[in-house]
């Protein structure tokens, strides 16, 4: 297949490449917390908490094959972790990512142990009862001391004063004014920070012996285990990162709202319904599938958020919508994602890798030390596969 | 002493009894050709050998330990304990390390990789960076520049260089029973079990299929294992010969030996040897 630009990696195009793509990326992460609207920021700190929840699933589902329903529970115990640390011991909210992420692990570990013995349709179950307890554990007469029952906890956030309060560096204010709720674009970063950071450990795994093991399991778990890989281990380890990440945006999701209720969306099964919609709309088993998918979910739900008012919907598509009494925006979503389905059944990172060939290709290093037979350096490249950025 | 002995090795399957009391040996540094006629149970041999069978009964010594048999439960890092009872045998995952690596007659690789990556995993037992160090990178850069390269170099020895960056699926059979073997060299094995790695090629491709086993052998010294049904090159190329009918063994020698028996001759009647 000809591209229109043949770039190879590791030579400078590649490296300016990833520069521009870099570059872009912190300019709009630069640009929305000091300059964007509030709705706006609003807008990428929700879709960043889904983004950390639907990446830390890819790295079980995507990338292990190892199907959960039940990482709602997870969210939640990041959730609840915050809430019950900073609502009822005072602790500062930073100081309960760690306890978090830690907590999960231990629990996804424990849940692992009977996955690891069935597989597919079992272990979907296994984990949606999983999922579908946890609320209901939360609101546990027993709990309430601990959990503040079906109510839950407030004052779970951070508990800024009513005093202006801002941070400049050299004239830069990168927190906006941070007083009482006020303080969006701080949220923002925190919200950011959790998806750099998850989005950096599953790169790291991925891309090493142990995310290889993890494809090798998805793709044929016999022949992985006469690779040497311990299988009950690599997907208990698996289950417990996944577990622990997933636990972060929850983390994220009570300071944001300053409380926490069993109720709330990503906390029932709905969170983890939602999760794995975005994960497989973006592109299950590739690092920016998740991203991709959150973002376009947070934008197609804001967008037709205000579309029950029937005067909203863009005039084209008016017509198909005139029978809903309530918002279509589900609707709107669910047809996106039938159709996606069929146009793309490996996601929208699918379609890219499907035709981004054409327009640009990116040559992998060759690999091999080039001793021994001579035929390596001159042997042309077939095929190649565009890689990642 | 033989680096493989196999001791009265017994697998059912429900009413089939697919070993039946099998026993044999080979010794170190030979090229073993195991045949017999579909169903006569190889492949299964092999997967008692990988630890994916249990049998029902027997031994396989493996320089002389015993990986199918009751051994004391062993916990990572605190290895023996007592009073935690007994494990079945050396758990799959560990025969890689004890350097025996295996191709399978029907394909087992990835398919979402690419070559590359595939060969790569066939080198998991030689690495060490686990998910501690995968997540913080200490380490991993280098490993995978050396596994990348060690992987790079046997595609290219076995001829798949131009295509490293495929995904498997795909890929013609005979191509991916070349990988194959290229995944197995890639665990740096000392013992090499190959299940009809000649099963897709061409007459010309089953020749040069020959002589690379027996150039993988003497570079890597390796002991292999071979299941083939193209009779020419597993007696050209083996040092001995066992033959195989119903699970149990019915000749045993060097080729020449094999060949002229009169129960391989009839167990093969029919199938044009
Ligand atoms: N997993 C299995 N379940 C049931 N029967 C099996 C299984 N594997 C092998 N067999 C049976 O064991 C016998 C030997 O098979 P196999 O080892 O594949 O023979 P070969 O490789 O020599 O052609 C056959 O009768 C086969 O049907
Ligand atoms: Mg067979």
């Amino acid at each position: 297949m000809k591209s229109l630009v043949t770039i190879h990696e590791g030579r400078a195009a590649n490296w300016a490449l990833r520069l521009v793509a870099g570059a872009a990326v912190i300019g709009v992460m630069l640009w929305v917390p000091t300059h964007g609207s509030n709705p706006l920021i609003d807008q990428f700190t929700n879709a960043f908490v889904l983004m950390a929840a639907a990446m830390s699933l890819n790295l079980l589902l995507g990338y292990t094959g190892q199907i959960s329903l039940g990482h709602n529970a997870f969210f939640g115990i990041g959730a609840y972790a915050t809430g019950i640390i900073v609502s009822r011991w005072g602790w500062s909210p930073l100081v309960t990512f760690p306890i978090a992420f830690i907590v999960a692990f231990v629990i996804g570990v424990l849940v692992s142990l009977p996955a690891l013995r069935i597989k597919g349709i079992y272990l979907a179950l296994v984990t949606l009862a999983l999922g579908l307890v946890f609320p209901q554990f939360i609101k546990w007469r027993k709990l309430t001391w601990l959990t503040g029952g079906p109510r839950g906890l407030d004052n779970a956030g951070f508990n800024f004063s009513k005093k202006r309060r801002t941070y400049e560096i050299f004239g830069w204010n990168p927190f906006g004014d941070m007083r009482g709720q006020g303080a969006k674009p701080f949220y923002f970063w925190i919200a950011a920070g959790v998806v750099v950071i998850t989005y950096l450990v599953c790169r790291g795994v991925v891309k090493s012996r142990s995310g290889r093991s993890l494809i090798a399991i998805r793709d044929n778990e016999t022949a992985a285990a006469v690779m040497g890989v311990n299988l009950a281990g690599t997907k208990a380890m698996a289950f417990g990162i996944s577990a622990g990440l997933c636990a972060l945006p929850g983390c994220v999701s009570t300071i944001l709202t300053n409380n926490v209720v069993p109720d709330s969306t990503f906390l029932s099964i709905a969170g983890s319904i939602t999760f794995l919609i975005v994960m497989v709309i973006g592109g299950a088993g590739s690092l920016w599938g998740p991203i991709i998918g959150s973002g376009l979910y947070v934008f197609i739900t804001q967008k037709t958020g205000d579309w029950s008012d029937e005067k909203n919907i863009p005039a084209i598509i008016r017509p198909f919508f005139s029978w809903a009494k309530t918002s279509p925006g589900t609707g709107i979503f669910a047809v996106t994602l039938i159709a996606l389905m069929f146009v793309a059944p490996r996601g929208i990172v699918g379609v890219w890798h499907q035709h981004s060939p054409r327009l640009m290709r990116i040559v992998p290093r060759r690999a091999g030390t080039g001793t021994g037979t001579g035929t390596l350096v001159d042997t042309p490249v077939d095929d190649t596969v565009a890689g990642e950025l | 002493m033989s680096l493989l002995e196999v001791r009265d090795i017994t697998v059912r399957f429900g009413g089939i009894v697919a070993l039946d009391g099998l026993s044999f040996s080979i010794d170190e540094g030979q090229i073993c050709g195991l045949i017999g006629p579909n169903g006569a149970g190889k492949t299964t041999m092999f997967n008692v050998v990988s630890r994916i069978y249990q049998p029902a009964s027997g031994q396989v010594l493996y320089r002389g330990n015993d990986l199918v048999g009751a051994r004391p439960r062993r916990l990572p890092l605190l290895g023996e304990v007592p009073f935690l009872g007994h494990q079945v045998g050396v758990p799959a995952h560990e025969i890689a390390n004890l350097g025996i690596a295996r191709t399978f007659q029907n394909l087992a690789l990835f398919p979402s990789m690419s070559l590359l990556e595939n060969v790569m995993v066939g080198a998991h037992s030689q690495g060490h960076v686990g998910f501690g160090r995968a997540i913080t990178r200490i380490g991993t850069a280098k490993e995978n520049r050396v596994t990348r390269d060690f992987a790079g170099d046997l595609l290219v020895q076995l001829g798949l260089g131009p295509l490293m960056f495929r995904p498997a699926a795909g890929l013609p059979f005979g191509t991916l029973k070349r990988l194959e073997i290229a995944r197995a060299l890639a665990a740096r094995p000392s013992f090499l079990l190959m299940d009809e790695p000649a099963s897709g090629l061409t007459h010309g491709e089953v020749d040069e299929l020959g002589d690379t086993i027996v150039t993988i052998r003497d570079q890597f010294s390796l002991t292999v294992l071979l299941v083939e049904h193209h009779m020419s090159m597993v007696m050209s190329i083996s040092d001995r010969v066992v033959a195989m009918e119903f699970g149990r063994k019915i000749a045993e020698g060097t080729p020449f030996e094999v060949q002229s028996d009169q129960r391989v001759i009839d167990a093969y009647l029919g199938t044009g040897v």
